[in-house]
């Protein structure tokens, strides 16, 4: 039989990284195909391609057995592709009839004016193919977010008169719906199959499973593995995504030094609720020691490290650095006492881009990196000189706009403006290497390394399993805002992934 | 090639203004005649370096020229009793006012464009409220005020001196002390500064109450130079004080600028305006002039990279 859709040999490049590399996969008609990777396996970068965003730099992209090149978003959906996005895409203040035939009004517009009632008709149309029973004159903002996204795989499925069966590809469309909407779209999902076929891209790999046929596993760009859901296993997959080969080396782990957990911990956490995303949440971090926190979407971990750093409200429970309980009400109170952080968004809330090199370094401890109370710009740019030196930041000019910087350079940058003050007693990391070449990522590791040697308390939010192993003394694991589970890891024992994939899901 | 034009460019237009000029009335590079334009520019000038703060950090202040009307009120109504007192008074309340405005938008998270122009609708009718919408004539304890316009060192009046050395104490702050680019820091980044330690939320207040307190010294000129007092004396600067920030090169968008720049931008505007009655032109049509510079001069420097909408 035909494939619906072919990628053979598909490759893509961003600047010097190759983000896809020699991928082939084929989707058979009335086939759910399920697409599975860590952050940053080049997942997204398919689909972009597929959806007609991104243009693959070598290989191609067949439909119904012909070469297909997409010009446009608008070209793909022309030619059967309709992408549910992880965000929404329904316009709020129109009804979902409007939204419906948005930018495809066809015969629901004659001269110029919409037709109501065929809107209606239309809409009616397009919902039931779903089943879905939304009412198409009402406010899409009124609907539940499961409503909406059954509305948005209706726009999907039926929205152009297409040339061959729809596609659909369901971005992570499970990681915020309840266990009961999961349901209702997995049963969607299957009567859908009789209409054309489905990519269902997901990190739960036990949905993946159970939603798929056959399931495809990238990992750095490549396809790495093709398995049927009725012989995988959940673990079998996981081994394929994350590797297997030893990468314990860059985390320098042999680093590891025993922790005097005796003495008074530099961050102390008890029973610390922050709204609905994490509840009674106790945790230590010793002087010198590296606690990694590892969890899914939503886990609340992102939101624990937030309020220690005084980001996000605490709403009980206490939080004590260094003996002293404190409640920063900002991250300006935080830092006085000695808290850093490292946040995700590094484009955002990392740098300040416009701003240089030397100034970025300088922004947290401006009077230390300004050599005092008078400070001048040339001294401001020895600190930033320094720096640059012992984090081996290129290009080695510190009055060059940090934004022309690479990623891995920019967060190098980062970590400096925290770490050149004594009075660092804890850092917190939130997923410091994400989307950093590997070169960055040992440098970074080596430095975390040497600040715990120092005595630097630091609590990461590791980016995936291995990091959270390799690099910290201890690693807690946290779901639905709960801490499930504390493994040792020491250099000669550290826990298995396994271990801390049950903990996590 | 923007970053250049941003620096160079507002020196080069000033330059070239200032010759065209010269060549039709060549008695314009005279010491007279440059005291007498430096003197209109004064309360530009401090109405613009108050306006950079605000610019910096990504807002804008629409209320100062009516606050700096207010200003020449609150003096001309404290000063006969309270002589050279009335100047610091003044330049109090002005900084409280400007911090409230400041206070309303952060922590009221509204859009400064919309609390200043509430503000300025609500202190002009303070003003004419005050003054009893007429003007008054400041005789006694004008001795406190009298020095700024009538004295004058090297031929220029002291307040345009005073001006000059805002400008240079403001630079100053900003390059040597430690935390002297914290407007800048907002203005590129805030969440990033906020996640930095930087107490935006205190900058951004800062901000309105510098610009505040600079509308006050520019209605303590405005009086000193007419001896009197009016609630809507400084009214017609609005356009020129921001037309000044702009044109000196600093961004809209906020993140560059500083000190010298509004300096040149307020020498640019207040030559088009001297420049152009020596040339002939109508002052009706002066505020034409204003509008289109302050449009050029954003077109032409503002960052459209980091706007995703212009709006």
């Amino acid at each position: 039989m035909t494939p619906i859709l072919e990628l053979r040999s598909v490759s893509k490049k961003f600047g010097p990284n190759t983000v896809l590399d020699d991928v082939s996969i084929s989707i058979a008609p009335n086939e759910v195909v399920g697409l599975i990777g860590e952050n940053g396996a080049g997942k997204s970068t398919l689909l972009k391609v597929l959806a007609g965003v991104h243009r693959q730099d070598g290989g191609q992209v067949m439909m119904g057995g012909r070469e297909v090149s997409f010009a446009s978003p608008t070209d793909a959906a022309d030619h059967g592709i309709g992408v549910v996005h992880q965000e929404q895409s329904l316009l709020p203040n129109l009804t979902v009839g409007q939204n419906l035939i948005l930018g495809h009004e066809g015969n629901t517009a004659s001269a110029g004016f919409l037709r109501r009632s065929r809107i209606r008709a239309r809409a009616q149309e397009m919902l039931s193919v779903v089943e879905s029973t939304v009412d198409p004159g009402v406010l899409t903002e009124t609907l539940g977010f499961a409503q909406r996204q059954m509305v948005e795989v209706a726009r999907a499925v039926s929205g152009r008169q297409v040339k061959h069966p729809p596609l659909l590809i369901l971005d992570e469309p499970t990681s915020v719906l309840e266990p009961d909407d999961i349901e209702v779209l997995h049963r969607r999902v299957s009567a859908l199959k009789e209409h054309g076929s489905v990519i269902f891209v997901s990190h739960r790999l036990d949905e993946v499973l159970r939603f798929s046929d056959r399931v495809y596993v990238l990992r750095d760009g490549k396809v790495v593995g093709e398995q049927s859901s009725s012989t995988a296993t959940e673990s079998a997959l996981y081994q394929m995504m994350i590797g297997k080969g030893a990468v314990e080396e860059i985390y320098s782990s042999e680093r590891k030094q025993d922790v005097d957990r005796g003495g008074k911990p530099t961050l102390s956490v008890r029973n610390l609720t922050c709204g609905d995303k994490a509840t009674d949440v106790s945790l230590d971090v010793h002087p010198g020691e590296i606690v990694s926190v590892v969890g899914v979407v939503d886990s609340g971990r992102e939101e624990i490290a937030r309020a220690i750093f005084g980001a996000v409200p605490i709403e009980s429970g206490t939080v004590e650095i260094g003996g002293q309980c404190s409640e920063p009400g900002s991250p300006a109170d935080a830092v006085r006492l000695g808290v850093a952080y490292v946040p995700a968004e590094r484009r955002i809330e990392g740098m300040i881009a416009g701003a240089t090199v030397a100034q970025n370094i300088a922004a947290v401890h401006p009077v230390k990196a300004g050599g005092g109370r008078v400070s001048s710009g040339s001294r401001v740019e020895q600190t930033a000189r320094v720096w640059i030196e012992r984090l081996g930041i290129r290009p080695a000019n510190p009055d060059v706009d940090i934004a022309r910087l690479s990623g891995g350079n920019q967060q190098k940058a980062v970590v400096a403006k925290w770490i050149l003050a004594d009075s660092l007693k804890l850092l917190i990391l939130d997923h410091p290497t994400r989307g950093l070449d590997i070169g960055a990522k040992e440098d970074l590791y080596a430095v975390f390394r040497d600040l715990s040697d120092k005595g630097v308390a630091i609590l990461v939010l590791a980016d995936t399993l291995d990091e959270a192993i390799g690099l910290g003394h201890r690693v807690i694991v946290m779901r639905d805002g709960e801490i499930t589970g504390t493994f040792d890891s020491s250099p000669g024992n550290p826990p298995s992934k396994l271990q801390l994939l049950k903990k996590m899901m | 090639m923007r970053d250049r034009l941003r620096i160079a460019g507002p020196s080069v237009v000033l330059v070239a203004l200032v010759l065209l000029v010269a060549v039709a009335e060549p008695k314009f590079l005279s010491v007279n005649a440059l005291a007498v334009v430096s003197a209109q520019a004064v309360p530009i000038l401090l109405l613009g370096l108050g306006q950079m703060f605000v610019v910096l950090t990504g807002g804008i202040d629409l209320s100062v020229a009516a606050l700096a009307s207010l200003a020449t009120v609150i003096l001309a109504t404290t000063i006969g009793t309270l002589g050279p007192l009335a100047i610091l008074i003044t330049l109090i309340a002005l900084a409280l006012i400007g911090a409230a405005t400041g206070v309303l938008i952060v922590f009221g998270q509204v859009p400064s464009f919309v609390v200043s122009l509430g503000a300025l609708g609500f202190w002009s009718a303070i003003a004419l409220v005050a003054s009893g919408s007429t003007t008054i004539y400041i005789s006694a304890g004008y001795d406190a005020i009298f020095w700024l316009s009538s004295w004058t060192a090297l031929g220029i009046p002291l307040a345009v001196w005073v001006a000059v050395a805002s400008v240079a104490a403001v630079y100053c702050a900003m390059r040597f002390s430690p935390r002297g680019n914290v407007f800048h820091l907002v203005g590129l980044g805030e969440t990033a500064a906020l996640m930095s330690g930087i107490r935006t939320r205190v900058v951004r207040i800062g901000a309105f109450a510098l610009s505040g307190l600079f509308a006050g010294a520019a209605g303590i000129v405005l009086s000193a130079q007419q001896q009197s007092a009016a609630p809507q004396l400084a009214d017609s600067l609005l356009l020129p004080a921001i037309a000044a920030v702009l044109v000196g090169g600093c961004a809209i968008t906020g993140g560059i600028g500083g000190a010298w720049r509004v300096l040149v931008g307020a020498l640019v505007i207040t030559v088009l305006r001297v420049g152009g009655s020596v040339a002939g032109i109508d002052p009706s049509f002066q505020q034409i002039v204003y509008g289109v510079v302050v449009i050029v001069a954003v077109a032409a420097t503002l960052d459209r990279s980091r706007l995703s909408i212009i709006k």
